[in-house]
């Protein structure tokens, strides 16, 4: 009796376990949502091994697709990768499911694209954060890709000399996810705007973290919230860092812990979107968030492919910056109090000069 | 009789019959030549290619009981001075290998810190090389992986390879974030991660111990099965409502009085979360457990001879059963401290692979609770290194140094290590005949 009863608990245990793990093989989520519409165009959308809940990039392309969709009166589908190797299939069963549009979103799907744009003349393609350009001539590689771009160092400038206008030590770090171009782009316009600051103020507001001539900084070797990001952020504060700017999807919130457990008064960056609303738990320490438009972009996107006569392709680059409000920096929230109240003036006439070209933000979309 | 008997027990009593032993004598020229490469390299680095400059170490935080003061070292010449420290270090060594006498490892531990005294005071040339924050950082990455290596310890020492010790992680982790959340108790979330490790670690060993499946292919599956399920989790319960379900909160710093005042040690050692402290008291736990007391042998037996503990009356198949589990209660409780001990939340995939880090401290720890430790903090001591000298601007390129905690642990399993032997049965299932 005893013994039959042990070993009930036992497999009731194992049972339990296996059940748990069975879960996850249940209920698939429905990774092709359509909405009813009356257009019979067809926008689709592949994420990057990122997924759509990233609370970034894939997140605010979604939002771009579902926006565009609305506004023509089209049904949508959508497609999440779990990995690198899901690319190309996710593409070709979008291609399958007779899409007349399909945006991949992220440079790593930037192979599988190209190639499926080469297969698929007559399927309008773009790819959001990436040049489509495989051969490095400077060209956009299929006549049916468009390349959404956003010169996110224009806005990534401002925030740099908002952020050395606000430190009081002095210095201000940055880091990011990995060495890709499309988050140093972050860092590079950053270290360029505390530069900018120093000279105009002759102050010597010193970024630990990145260097711009040598290209060589800090990452923590990818884009997950972890302990690592949490180190990294905590050894820029050791450094006497008092405005911090990571760069690369959650790992602001690594930073925002290290911040709160090091319980000095330190001011965070955020990237892509606005933190402040989309990630509240650290609102106290928001300065301000370099804002990346991909949302809108998407939705420009959307629109104006649907409206394309049948059979023409668009492939020439959509290039986000200031001057069409693709790139921003968000409102100080919280912290319009305790900046400069001069610093808000200051910031709009460097943005209208460089809009206008007086100042020039070097980064590898500037074309110098 | 007697005389017989008096000459095989007292043999030495006559000198003339005395036995020579032939003894060989073993000169072992592997530290020796390992030290001496490294006292090379130094002179190369720190010498050679020396850096001028001021290098500073600051050794406690503004925070601090004691304040030390900064201690400043003209980089090239600590160089110097140090590698020529090394130099007779590799040369003592030498001398005792060539007197066919064992190096001692308090040789090599030395020769090992000045190394690292060296190497900090060239990479941090003209910067602040802050020594508290580059150990505190250091423990705070290594509490997963001791966690992990201790649940690692006792699943392989009672005969079961347990591969999913990242899946019991981040079992743990996903678990806890979401109880404490849903709860606000933080202590009911690491008894939920210990529960939800358990669970992982009880899959593993039915599949393993009743049905025979191959162990490394079911701790693979559980892998990915565990990070599928908290993917899908995350996305479709844990996002949508980040601020009730995904925000448990940090656990508060616990300052040990008197201890916590002690300059460096006090700051990394004993100012930190309750998770940390029960580290400790886990470490010493699992060490005393396994080689001092009945559970431990009996834990033991049945992974080095389970034929043998079974002829004693052990039920082997149960021993195994339930130390599985209790292995995975123990990583569990290190998931928790991704969430509940320093992010405040869980994230997709965040324990990124620190159980297979883990579970090569196993290996590089020999199967002993405490050397596993070491081995994790040693890792965790790279991977905090490589960020502090990414940050000060170190003259080696950021992607060579995101490999620095692997290169460490490749060089420290296959160098220090080199053929160990694992407890005998670990990896076959035991059916009694």
């Amino acid at each position: 009796m005893r013994i039959t009863s042990r070993k009930a608990v036992l497999s009731g245990l194992a049972m339990a376990g296996i059940a748990a793990v069975l879960a996850g093989c249940a209920a698939a989520p429905d990774a092709t949502k359509t909405t009813a519409a009356a257009s019979k165009y067809l926008p689709c959308m592949v994420s990057d091994s990122g997924g759509f809940d990233d609370k970034s990039f894939n997140q605010l392309g979604l939002e771009g697709l579902q926006a565009g969709a609305k506004a023509i009166g089209a049904k949508e589908k959508h497609v999440e990768s779990n990995a690198d190797t899901d690319y190309a299939p996710n593409i070709d069963s979008l291609v399958a499911a007779n899409c007349n549009l399909i945006i991949t979103v992220g440079f790593n799907l930037s192979a599988a694209s190209l190639a499926a744009a080469k297969a698929n003349p007559d399927i309008q393609f773009a790819i959001i954060d990436d040049a489509a350009d495989a051969n490095f001539d400077g060209k956009v590689d299929e006549p049916n890709i468009k390349p959404i771009l956003f010169d996110t160092a224009q806005a990534a400038f401002l925030a740099g000399y908002a952020s050395a206008s606000y430190s009081k030590s002095g210095i201000v770090g940055t880091f990011g996810g990995m060495q890709y171009p499309t988050v140093t782009i972050f860092m590079d316009g950053f270290a360029d705007g505390v530069d900018y600051y120093n000279k105009q103020k002759s102050k010597s507001v010193k970024v630990v973290g990145w260097d711009v001539a040598s290209q060589k900084g800090s990452f923590t070797g990818g884009f997950a919230a972890n302990d690592t990001a949490k180190s990294t952020a905590k050894n820029l504060i050791d450094q006497g860092a008092d405005v911090i700017f990571p760069v690369g999807g959650p790992i602001f919130q690594s930073a925002g812990a290290a911040i709160t457990d090091s319980g000095k008064d330190i001011a965070l960056l955020g990237a892509d979107a606005d933190v402040f609303n989309t990630f509240p738990t650290y609102d106290k320490l928001y300065l301000t968030s370099v804002l990346k438009g991909i949302k809108t972009a998407t939705q420009a996107v959307v629109e104006a492919s649907a409206k394309q006569a049948k059979g023409t392709f668009d492939n020439v680059p959509y290039v986000g910056n200031l001057k069409n409000n693709g790139v921003g920096i968000a409102p100080f929230h919280d912290f319009a109090s305790k900046v400069d109240p001069k610093l808000q003036g200051e910031l709009d006439s460097i943005k209208a000069d460089i809009i206008s070209g007086k100042i020039t933000v070097k980064s590898y979309l500037s074309g110098n | 009789m007697t005389t017989v008997s008096g000459n095989l027990a007292t043999p030495s009593s006559t000198p003339a019959s005395k036995i020579v032993l032939a003894t060989a004598v073993v000169k072992s020229w592997k530290s020796p030549i390992a030290l001496g490469i490294f006292a090379l390299v130094s002179i190369v680095l720190f010498g050679v290619f020396g850096r001028d400059g001021t290098s500073s170490f600051r050794l406690s935080s503004e925070t601090d009981f004691v304040q030390l003061p900064v201690l400043a070292l003209p980089t090239r010449a600590a160089g110097i001075v140090l590698s020529i420290l090394l130099v007779l270090l590799a040369a003592y060594a030498t001398w005792l290998a060539y007197r066919a006498r064992r190096v001692n490892l308090w040789l090599i531990v030395v020769f090992a810190l000045i190394f690292m005294v060296g190497f900090l005071s060239w990479a941090s040339a003209g910067h602040t090389m802050p020594v508290t924050g580059l150990l505190v950082g250091s423990v705070g990455l290594s509490v997963p992986l001791i966690f992990g290596a201790l649940g690692g310890v006792i699943s392989e020492r009672v005969g079961v390879v347990n591969v999913a010790i990242e899946g019991q992680l981040l079992a743990g982790a996903f678990v806890s974030a979401l109880v404490a959340s849903a709860t606000r108790q933080p202590f009911l979330g690491l008894a939920a991660a210990m529960v939800a490790g358990a669970l992982v670690s009880s899959v593993l060993a039915a599949f393993s111990i009743k049905y025979l499946v191959d162990q490394v292919i079911v701790g693979v599956v559980l892998n990915v099965l565990v990070t599928g399920l908290t993917n899908f989790l995350y996305s479709t319960v844990l996002s949508p409502a980040n601020e009730t379900l995904n925000n448990p909160g940090i656990l508060p710093r616990i300052p040990i009085p008197v201890l916590s005042g002690i300059p460096i040690i006090g700051p990394v050692l004993f100012r930190q979360t309750i998770i940390i402290y029960i580290m400790y008291v886990a470490v010493i736990a699992v060490w005393y457990g396994l080689f001092h007391t009945k559970w431990g042998l009996r834990l033991r037996s049945s992974g080095e001879h389970p034929q043998a503990a079974d002829t004693v009356g052990i039920n082997v198949n149960r021993t195994r059963f339930w130390n599985v589990s209790l292995a995975g209660a123990i990583a569990g409780l290190g998931g928790a401290y991704f969430t509940l001990g320093s992010i405040g939340g869980f994230s997709k995939e965040m324990t990124a692979g620190a159980g297979f880090i883990a579970l090569a401290a196993v290996i590089f720890g020999r199967w002993d609770p405490i050397k596993a430790t070491f081995a994790a903090l040693l890792f965790g001591f790279a991977t905090n290194l490589q960020s502090v000298l990414a940050i000060i601007g170190s003259p080696v390129p950021s992607e060579f140094m995101l490999m620095l905690p692997y290169i460490v642990t490749i060089v420290a399993v296959a160098g220090l290590v080199g053929q160990v032997r694992g407890p005998a049965a670990a990896g076959k299932p035991y059916v009694k005949s």
